[in-house]
């Protein structure tokens, strides 16, 4: 299997001398994302992100299962994250550090943060709950997998409907689409991942491109909501950073954190309007259509 | 959602493979890539030869036994399309992302895993040889397949899932573009005279280039057949017209 091909010490010194005199080799700021593109899919609870030329898509499934033991009452939530030879040729075999760092980050961001309310997913404590299943697929590697997959990731949970479900006495009966509406998940606040890359001690870079990560010197991921708390921080190994600067990080998080919860906030409402048929439930309506 | 039988592909879109595909049909969509010719690991290297590597990923959950079966199925077909002689102790490395299947809406959201294998084979096979294509991989030749159901009422095309569990049995067949077959594999219980109804149907649909016109006079399955090849041809045409754009 090939090893993934780093920058020459050409392209490295350009690129150092570049950020020295305050230019971006994609001519973006500092502190600026790529566009970022957000579908849907037509089945409920897929999404696709799309920042730069870095695509991921997302998967939410949801499955009747046999709570564990120890937790009668939460519904498990799992976040599988695989990053194939279609992302780089680099990433078959055994998993990757990136994949792991990726797994962990998303499970520390929405699941240690209480993003989704695993209680609402229990039908019979201790004997069925909802097991909500979140498959992450990397189609393309342009770096900034982090704040791509958990956009991705929250979007699609957002989207999701589950079968609606009843239980009487001891039997659940959950609904197909065909039967009932789906009902969406109980979400408790939406996370978002932000990127910060750190080269030559000062200078910080938002939303990097593969060839910028493999330049920098550290990096930091801060996950906060729109409401500007703080879920959590990841800043694993790499060069010291002044804590002042982290200060600014965090602020300029929050700026982006709302700008793509708004993106998010617009492509669901498009899509939402998309679906809605109206007409077909409109129509058995009893009321007399004359009297205001 | 309503599913187009029409099927539609996206050649080139991922920027880090060599070459690269978005497929859909009949409800099934499958992106593909693949790199290649690369160095491939000592120990599956072949001395004559190059490996060719298929892996096929679901939408949701791991890859079982299922996903093992139509790898093999993928594997021994492109080995016979592409020029490995070509390319002796290189790698050509295939990925094939299943991104959606026809969902049902009456049965329960258990994750389905393609219950049956051979629904999706088409759709991968297609995927595979358009990936090949736009990675420019020499190939000895191209392949078109095609998912018929023997139903009591005849031998359908692009049967929905309701048809395919009321049929008797259900057939993949891909041909080359020789004219040759290729894949054949069938699931149920059928009589060697069925098979061969299926064969001719298939091939028929599979291998036969119609223009507008003819298809407007042929009736029940050509209705929406189109020939299959058309559609590969058409699909290439225009990707070289767009390569070759630089030129004009």
């Amino acid at each position: 299997m090939p090893r993934e091909l780093g920058p020459s010490l050409n392209e490295r010194q350009f690129f150092l001398q570049a950020l020295k005199e305050e230019v971006r080799i994609d001519s973006r700021g500092f502190g600026d994302f790529r566009a970022i593109q957000l579908d849907f899919g037509d089945e409920y609870g897929v999404s696709d992100v799309r920042i730069g030329k870095t695509r991921v898509l997302t998967n939410i499934t949801a499955e009747v299962t046999t709570p564990f033991p120890d937790r009668p009452f939460d519904g498990p939530f799992t976040i599988t994250t695989s990053l194939s030879a279609m992302a780089s040729p680099s990433f078959s075999g055994p998993p990757s550090e990136t994949e792991v760092l990726l797994a962990r980050l998303l499970e520390k961001t929405l699941r240690r943060s209480g993003a989704l309310d695993t209680e609402s997913l229990c039908l019979i404590a201790g004997r069925a709950v909802f097991s909500i299943r979140a498959d992450v697929h990397v189609l393309s590697h342009d770096g900034n997998l982090t704040d791509a997959a958990c956009l991705g990731v929250v979007a699609a949970l957002r989207h999701f409907r589950r079968g609606d479900s009843e239980v009487k006495g001891e039997d659940v009966k959950v609904f197909t689409m065909a039967e009932r509406e789906g009902v969406a998940l109980s979400l408790l606040h939406y996370p978002l991942c932000v990127t910060f890359s750190f080269y030559e001690g000062e200078v910080v870079l938002v939303d990097a491109t593969l060839s910028e990560e493999q330049m920098r010197e550290g990096s930091c991921t801060i996950g906060m909501n729109k409401h500007g708390e703080v879920c959590q921080i990841a800043k694993l190994g790499g060069a010291p950073v002044d804590a002042v600067i982290l200060l600014s990080c965090s602020n300029l998080a929050l700026r982006h954190v709302e700008r793509m919860s708004k993106v998010m906030e617009e492509r669901l409402l498009e899509d939402a309007k998309r679906r809605y048929k109206g007409g077909i439930k409109a129509e058995p309506s009893s009321e007399n259509a004359r009297v205001p | 959602m309503a599913i187009s039988a029409e099927p539609t592909v996206v050649l080139s879109h991922l920027h880090h493979t060599d070459g690269s595909a978005t497929f859909s049909q009949d409800g099934y969509t499958v992106i593909g890539a693949v790199n290649g010719p690369i160095e491939v690991s000592r120990r599956d290297e072949l001395p004559e030869e190059a490996v060719v590597e298929v892996t096929v990923r679901p939408a949701a959950g791991v890859g079982g036994t299922r996903e093992r079966h139509l790898e093999s199925i993928l594997q021994a077909t492109l080995r016979q399309v592409i020029f490995i002689h070509n390319f002796p102790r290189r790698l050509i490395q295939i990925t094939l992302q299943v991104t959606s299947t026809p969902d049902n809406d009456s049965v329960g959201s258990k994750i389905v895993q393609a219950s049956v294998n051979l629904p999706i084979l088409p759709s991968l096979l297609q995927t595979s040889v358009l990936t090949l294509l736009s990675a420019s991989i020499p190939l000895a030749m191209t392949l078109t397949s095609i998912l018929l159901a023997v139903t009591p009422d005849g031998i359908l095309r692009s049967p929905t899932i309701k048809e395919i569990q009321g049929a008797n049995s259900v057939h993949v067949l891909a041909f080359s573009s020789h004219g040759e077959l290729l894949v054949a594999e069938s699931d149920g219980i059928f009589t060697m005279d069925v098979w061969d109804d299926v064969h001719t149907v298939a091939r028929r649909i599979c291998c036969v280039e119609t223009s507008a016109n003819d298809s407007m006079q042929e009736d029940g399955l050509e209705e929406k057949a189109g020939g299959i090849m058309t559609f590969v041809k058409s699909v290439l045409q225009e990707k070289v017209n767009q390569d070759l754009n630089w030129k004009k």
